[in-house]
């Protein structure tokens, strides 16, 4: 009847089933900094530019494969997480679904208002690095929090 | 805005989760709707009026403070 960009709801469960292995995988890599070398692969890229050297458009660079895999999946992931419809979808299902993105906006920027205040040069990165998935990730969490508060309050009857 | 659904409900003598199927939405709604917590949308309105019956104005009443 309407067309409201969501997923069917079965892919939230294959959305969970990748996204907690890759974000627990995404970790380790951070933490340990996991470049194994068979995914060394070399690349063609649009725009490169080099730590203490040029700047040009196309060309060839070497680059280790497990991080751009491990982003995808967890994009990817938590989009369907995200964005597939609950069990019974309804028009008040969808108002919360907006509170909460409208929301997890305004979450996200917050703390990067926050970190442009008091996070500089290089640590940036890590801000940027988290940033790149936590609007996402907040929404999701506030979403299924107000989800789960409502089946709650609902649960009594007369 | 108020609304009668409780009382509809009543009358008909059935349950929320009933009435929820019959308007195919969640029980969740359902109740927020009863509570007050939310406003249905024209579509689920006349829906609910033509599972109790009745005109859509016998279900729902505008308050003053809906003009703010």
């Amino acid at each position: 009847m309407k067309l409201n960009y969501l997923f069917p709801n079965k892919f939230k469960k294959i959305g969970w089933f990748i996204l907690i292995p890759s974000a627990i995988l995404a970790l380790v890599i951070l933490i340990f900094e996991y470049q194994p070398s068979f995914l060394d692969f070399k690349l063609p890229a649009i725009f490169i530019s080099e730590l203490f050297g040029d700047t040009k458009l196309f060309g060839i660079v070497t680059n280790n494969i497990l991080n751009d895999i491990v982003g995808i999946l967890i994009i990817i992931s938590s989009l369907l997480v995200a964005f597939s419809k609950e069990e019974s979808e309804d028009e008040y299902i969808s108002k919360i679904r907006l509170e909460s993105l409208v929301w997890a906006v305004y979450f996200n920027y917050g703390i990067l208002l926050v970190s442009f205040l008091i996070i500089y040069d290089i640590s940036f990165l890590w801000v940027m690095l988290f940033n790149m998935f936590t609007i996402l990730i907040f929404f999701i969490v506030r979403f299924n929090w107000q989800i789960s508060k409502l089946k709650k309050s609902a649960n009594y009857e007369e | 805005m108020k609304n009668s659904i409780k009382v509809e409900r009543a009358k008909k003598n059935i349950t929320q989760a009933e009435l929820a199927k019959l308007a195919k939405v969640s029980r969740q709604t359902i109740n927020a709707m009863e509570l007050g917590k939310y406003v249905p949308s024209t579509v689920l309105s006349l829906r609910l009026a033509q599972i109790f019956e009745v005109e859509i104005s016998e279900i729902f009443t505008l308050e003053d403070s809906d003009w703010d």
